[in-house]
């Protein structure tokens, strides 16, 4: 009996230091904890995106820092949110890192909620040499927190030989709006019998698209009032979506693997979208040559609509905790200030950044035969100069979900008007 | 009219089996498949076995998250049992005035959800690492200790206790044989297919738990296998067909543990109705 007991009691203890132990030796390294780490810890998400970018700022930031180390965490985007939530709202620095990636849409609910938690970086980078959109998307009241990395900023990647095949070529599809582009697409599936693009009824992307290439938000300038009822060019976006989806001209999928899949078949003549997409077209290599990007078309009978938008980008914070110098030395010195490091950016990995000094120096003039020569790059980081500054505000992720649902009513034949006010009385009990 | 019926009970049973097995099946062939085979729904085994394993061990430290993982699960699984039974028989043998108070309170325990119980813990282990980082965040420890008493474990052993013969105890006890000695010697060797249940259970929901090593984890060395997973798919092009080849790996353990102790499974969970 008590030999069992004995062999019992010391299985449990071996199993328990085993699981300890391997913590043990990590304190060991430092590599576990932001605060002690030797180094900078980072959270980032796309390995072949912006951990990629990491590298090459690390690289960069060696050759005059040869000490240094960065330690990257890769987690899925949506992890990190969790995470940090987590941890900032316990109040627990243990664990955190000293920067995180963080998407534009989001950073401002952060920011707000946990004001101490972030190192405010003003006066560490010159805000006139960044796209005045993404600046907007990074501060609160002039009070600068993020560090930009990649531009979401928007164009309409179109099948040349479709449009082709229909009688037109891209110089048809500048400077026209929504209803001009629902025209040529109805000529382009009567010809090839493609429709004219793809989406996700669930993803409010192209909305936020739309509205932001006509200079609004679902919320006011505060980023706090609901901005939907009187909202213009949100009203002529969801006139645009049922549009496309009465033509029958928008095929539908249902997650990110069909999106791909969509378009790398060849189902769809285009997809307006972040140019952060390019690398998911070129997987396809049979269809080099047979694609273009144009300036996405703007919104019918809106004032001031424009050709620019943006869809997502993301941006580094550094949080309140120690090593944050460190850190934001490494930031500045690299997305912050380095026109030749933005070209290796471009170059190595199609990541286009917001920083103004690269664009004049001409790191994006890199013609692609992918797209027929296209110098695409160059095209983007024009547009992104003429994105609307919007204030993301705190809710972008919670109004998108009841749009969504008012969007189903609506194309199910409710009047905008109706739609669109009880969906505004909703965001309003919802959010405070 | 009786085979009529014996086909049409077969129809059914065969479809139910085919939407069942279907998934399994999806993912063993798309381990073989390149990513945009994948994305294309592609039914028929491909060639790309190999890359996409070497891709797997390029990219990532597999071995190392499943060594994590398994230390987890076994270590959760021999607590959990232990401590979980020996509650769950105190509750069904002992008597007390008290006894079923603190077993409602106790059920109660299981309406509330993780994620409200998250954020406070998360604090307690900010807490606890300041006085023993080895236990702290960031720790396998860190783990395996919230989960090793679960109220669903205890209940459940309870509820099989109901069918355990207490003559034989009464017989020990006439023996000779100590208060412990009884639970050790007489209670689990009567109890094996129970254990063998919860041994299932608790392995399974510890090899798949996620959300709390998600953030309690911070190194990728102390990674578990879903959250590797979910790391794979994180990029802005993700490689399905290296994805599903690590969510064949991480499957092999649970369903090789199933089937072997399936048969004690099905008695066990058989008994926790009677």
């Amino acid at each position: 009996m008590k030999k069992r007991l004995l062999l019992l009691a010391s299985l449990i203890t071996i199993l328990f230091i085993a699981a300890c132990s391997s913590g043990d030796s990590d304190e060991a390294n430092g590599t576990s904890n932001g605060n002690e780490a030797d180094g900078i810890t980072v959270w980032a998400w796309d390995p072949k995106f912006n951990i990629k970018a990491l590298e090459i700022a690390e690289e960069a930031y060696k050759a005059e820092n040869p000490d240094f180390q960065l330690n990257v965490i890769e987690n899925a985007q949506d992890d990190i949110v969790q995470k940090l939530n987590t941890s900032l709202s316990s109040g627990t620095t243990k664990g955190l890192p000293n920067i995180v990636l963080i998407e534009d849409y989001r950073v401002k609910s952060f920011l707000e909620a946990y004001p101490d938690s972030f190192h405010e970086i003003t006066g560490s980078i010159e805000v006139s040499d960044f796209t005045p959109y993404k600046i907007a998307a990074t501060s609160i009241d002039d009070k600068n927190y993020g560090v930009p990395f990649d531009t979401g900023a928007t164009g309409l990647y179109v099948r040349t030989d479709y449009l082709e095949e229909a009688g037109y070529t891209t110089e048809d599809l500048q400077d026209i709006d929504w209803n001009e582009y629902i025209e040529i697409g109805k000529k382009v599936k009567e010809v090839t019998g493609k429709k004219l693009l793809t989406n996700d009824h669930n993803d409010f992307g192209i909305i936020r698209v739309l509205i932001q290439s006509g200079g609004s938000w679902y919320t006011e300038e505060d980023g706090v009032t609901i901005n939907i009822t009187d909202n213009e060019p949100l009203k002529a976006a969801f006139k645009v979506y049922k549009e496309l989806v009465d033509a029958d001209l928008m095929a539908v999928h249902s997650d990110w693997n069909q999106l791909l899949e969509a378009i790398n078949s060849g189902s769809v003549a285009s997809i307006p979208t972040g140019n952060w997409f390019t690398p998911s077209i070129k997987a396809e290599e049979s269809q080099s040559g047979n694609w273009a990007v144009v300036p996405i078309p703007s919104l019918p009978e809106v004032e001031g609509a424009t050709h620019a938008s943006n869809l997502g980008g993301s941006s580094w914070y550094v949080l309140n905790i120690d090593g944050k110098e460190e850190a934001v030395d490494f930031l500045t010195s690299t997305f912050g200030s380095n026109a030749a490091f933005y070209q290796d950016l471009v170059t190595e990995m199609g990541a286009v950044g917001t920083y103004i000094p690269a664009m004049e120096e001409g790191a994006y003039e890199i013609s692609d035969d992918y797209f027929g020569g296209q110098e695409i790059y160059n095209d983007f980081t024009k547009w992104s100069e003429e994105i609307p500054e919007v204030n993301y505000g705190l809710h972008t992720y919670a109004i998108d979900d009841i749009l969504i649902v008012a969007m189903q009513d609506y194309l199910n034949g409710g009047d905008l008007d109706k739609v669109l006010e009880s969906a505004q009385k909703q965001a309003e009990t919802q959010i405070k | 009219m009786n085979n009529f019926k014996q086909i049409s009970i077969y129809i059914i049973l065969i479809g139910a089996s085919i939407i069942s097995v279907f998934p399994f099946f999806f993912m063993i062939v798309s381990s073989t498949n390149k990513s945009v085979d994948v994305s294309g729904g592609k039914l028929i085994p491909g060639t790309n076995l190999l890359t996409n394993i070497q891709n797997l061990l390029s990219t990532v430290d597999i071995g190392q998250a499943l060594l994590n993982s398994a230390i987890i699960a076994i270590t959760t699984t021999v607590l959990a049992l232990l401590v979980a039974s020996l509650a769950g028989y105190g509750f069904e043998i002992y008597r007390s005035r008290a006894k079923d108070i603190v077993f409602n309170i106790l059920l109660l325990s299981m309406m509330i959800p993780f994620a409200a119980l998250m954020v406070p813990l998360f604090r307690m282990f900010g807490t606890i690492s300041e006085i023993a980082p080895i236990i702290g965040i960031d720790t396998l420890a860190s783990v395996v200790i919230p989960t090793i008493t679960t109220a669903f474990l205890i209940f459940f052993f309870r509820q099989n206790t109901k069918m355990f013969p207490k003559e034989l105890l009464e017989a020990g006890r006439i023996d000779g044989v100590s208060e412990l000695g009884l639970f050790f010697r007489i209670y689990i060797p009567t109890m094996k297919t129970t254990y063998a249940a919860a041994a299932i259970i608790t392995f399974m929901s510890s090899w798949n738990n996620y959300l709390w090593p998600l953030v309690v984890l911070q190194t990728p060395k102390n990674q578990t296998i879903p959250l590797l997973i979910s790391s794979l798919g994180s990029s802005y092009s993700p490689d399905y067909g290296v994805i599903m080849l690590a969510i064949v790996i991480a499957t092999l353990p649970t369903a090789l543990i199933f089937f072997f102790l399936q048969k004690y499974f099905v008695a066990g969970m058989m008994g926790s109705i009677k």
